[in-house]
């Protein structure tokens, strides 16, 4: 195998945008569309990094592409839809890296809008049926199973019958993850005033909640809520001339285990294991390098696994971070400072979310006072970003540093 | 009662395990080249590549790998909500799921990973059976 070219701080995330209403959106007498998701947040981060949408030269997106290029009149010369579930948009910006550096692109696009709430169980986009009957449909339809929740309550059962885990350890992630959010207005369950369930909640309150799909109760699932994001990734001397910080893309992996949960193997150990290794290389830089990470909580059970994964913690502690506090505001390896998928805002394909709070932790403008309140902002120079996708399927990992 | 819970499409190229689940017999997809068998059906092996398949029938014997109970259910499953999902290694290798059957739903923690389970078949009509595991003793 020749060796590749290392692609290691040959782009940078330029700005970060999000739509202008996100979250709990019908509560409030909204009804807003993805696509007008999409284009908020692209209006946003265009605003924000001062480059004019026609200058964008490449288009990143879960299936929407050509859609928003025809909306905003573009006619890119780089065109990606990769849709692998959640972690897509860490994909797309490894994607949008190699083809900067390959010269193809200077200006990457990477949009995400979705009114997973608005439009609950009314279909997604961009999918659609083909008829035929996918094989794995003989190894699970029949079997009782409804979304994600039902399917990620066998890891959690898994990982307690091998490390002696209990489902109080796991709850503690849900109870960290809402003291986050509880720093961001913007976040779903940032208080009482926000909703009714908001605000502080201890490892009692989330026991105590609704079971969905034994051992996980309503708390260690995430939100389903609207929003849109979009990142720039740019060439280093479009970064260097922006009126916003440049957050440099040092490292980058992606890798996937399998489609269908009933072919996983190790159901504690997900593809982040090889996608983060992967990242690490690219970066020169390993898990002890990193100051705080953002990782894909769709369940408690995710973030803790996938802590794992990166090596933040050994095999079987991964809960330790947020039990022992590390995790928390304050501590020494913050993660997931936006509120997370559990408290911030999930979507549906929550990897979004992971990129613009990376992105706005280390420019230094995560204590906005829109986006985040006094205790926010951490002095992370370094920050491990996880996307998972699917049902503990596929991994993006990018490893970012402050300019 | 009629069967009222979701059942798999017939695919192709999966006749035999249908067949085989009429006559109470776990039919499993297994690569000719390599020997391994393989869950669900391919088209290939998915660990020699060999296009060279047949199926062999399993001992429809087994070990629970990990489960789960389901409290939040639609349809047919919602009326038996809570039931416990599983994953079952099989004796001759690879993965099923299942509901299990023989557990108590209400006493998640007196299920044992690793306890020994065996396949059955329910009738949904006079051509369709489903295949599901019930723990049993040593």
């Amino acid at each position: 195998m020749p060796v590749a070219h290392n692609l290691s701080r040959t782009a940078a995330i330029v700005g970060a945008a999000e739509s202008n209403e996100i979250g709990f959106t019908p509560e409030r007498g909204l009804r807003i569309t993805s696509l007008q998701h999409h284009i908020e947040a692209i209006k946003n981060v265009c605003d924000y990094t001062g480059i004019p949408i026609s200058d964008i030269d490449g288009i990143f997106s879960a299936g929407w592409s050509s859609e928003l290029a025809e909306h905003l009149g573009l006619k890119p010369n780089y065109i990606d839809t990769t849709s692998v579930g959640g972690c897509s948009f860490q994909i797309h910006v490894h994607h949008a890296l190699a083809a900067i550096a390959a010269g193809i692109i200077d200006v990457a696009l990477v949009s995400h809008g979705e009114a997973g709430r608005s439009y609950r169980g009314q279909g997604g986009r961009g999918g659609g049926g083909r008829g035929e009957v996918s094989p794995g449909e003989l190894a699970t339809a029949a079997y009782g199973t409804f979304g994600a929740p039902s399917q990620y309550a066998h890891a959690m059962v898994r990982h307690m019958h091998e490390y002696g885990t209990t489902p109080e350890d796991f709850a503690h992630v849900a109870v960290v993850t809402r003291q986050w959010a509880m720093l961001n207005p913007r976040a779903v369950m940032f208080s009482k005033e926000t909703d009714p369930n908001g605000g502080p909640i201890t490892v009692e309150d989330v026991q105590n909640g609704p079971m969905i799909a034994w051992p996980m109760t309503i708390s260690h699932c995430c939100l389903v809520c609207d929003h849109g994001g979009a990142v720039i990734v740019a060439r280093p001397e479009i970064a260097h001339s922006l009126r916003s910080q440049p957050v440099w893309i040092a490292g980058a992996g992606e890798s996937m285990s399998h489609s269908n949960i009933v072919e996983m193997v190790d159901f504690t150990a997900t593809s982040a294991a090889q996608s983060s290794r992967i990242a690490y290389e690219m970066a020169g830089l390993g898990p002890q390098d990193m100051d705080m990470a953002m990782i894909y909580d769709s369940f408690t059970i995710t973030a803790a696994i996938t802590a794992e994964m990166l090596g933040l913690a050994p095999r079987g502690k991964g809960h330790t971070l947020w039990k022992e506090g590390h995790a928390a505001p304050g501590g020494d390896l913050p993660i997931n400072t936006n509120g997370g998928g559990l408290s911030f805002n999930h979507s549906g394909m929550y990897g979004m979310q992971l990129l613009v709070e990376a992105y706005r932790q280390l420019s230094g403008t995560a204590e906005d006072g829109v986006n985040g309140i006094e205790g926010k902002q951490t002095s992370a120079s370094t920050c491990v970003v996880n996307g998972t996708g699917g049902t503990l399927s596929t991994t993006g990992t990018l490893v970012l540093e402050a300019n | 009662m009629a069967y009222n819970k979701p059942i798999p499409r017939k695919g192709q190229h999966h006749e035999p395990f249908w067949e085989g689940a009429k006559q109470g017999k776990l039919m499993v997809p297994r690569c000719k080249d390599c020997g391994r068998v393989h869950w669900y059906p391919r088209l290939i092996c998915p660990y020699c590549h060999s296009t060279n398949l047949g199926w062999t029938q399993a001992s429809g014997e087994g070990t629970l790998y990990t489960f789960a109970v389901q409290h939040r259910a639609f349809g047919g499953w919602g009326e038996e909500a809570p039931y416990v999902t599983a994953y079952v290694d099989l004796l001759e290798g690879d993965r099923m799921m299942t509901v299990l059957r023989g557990v108590d739903p209400s006493r998640p923690q007196d299920i044992q990973i690793g306890s020994k389970v065996r396949v059955e078949f329910e009738k949904v009509d006079d051509d369709t059976f489903i295949p599901f595991w019930r723990v049993v003793e040593e």
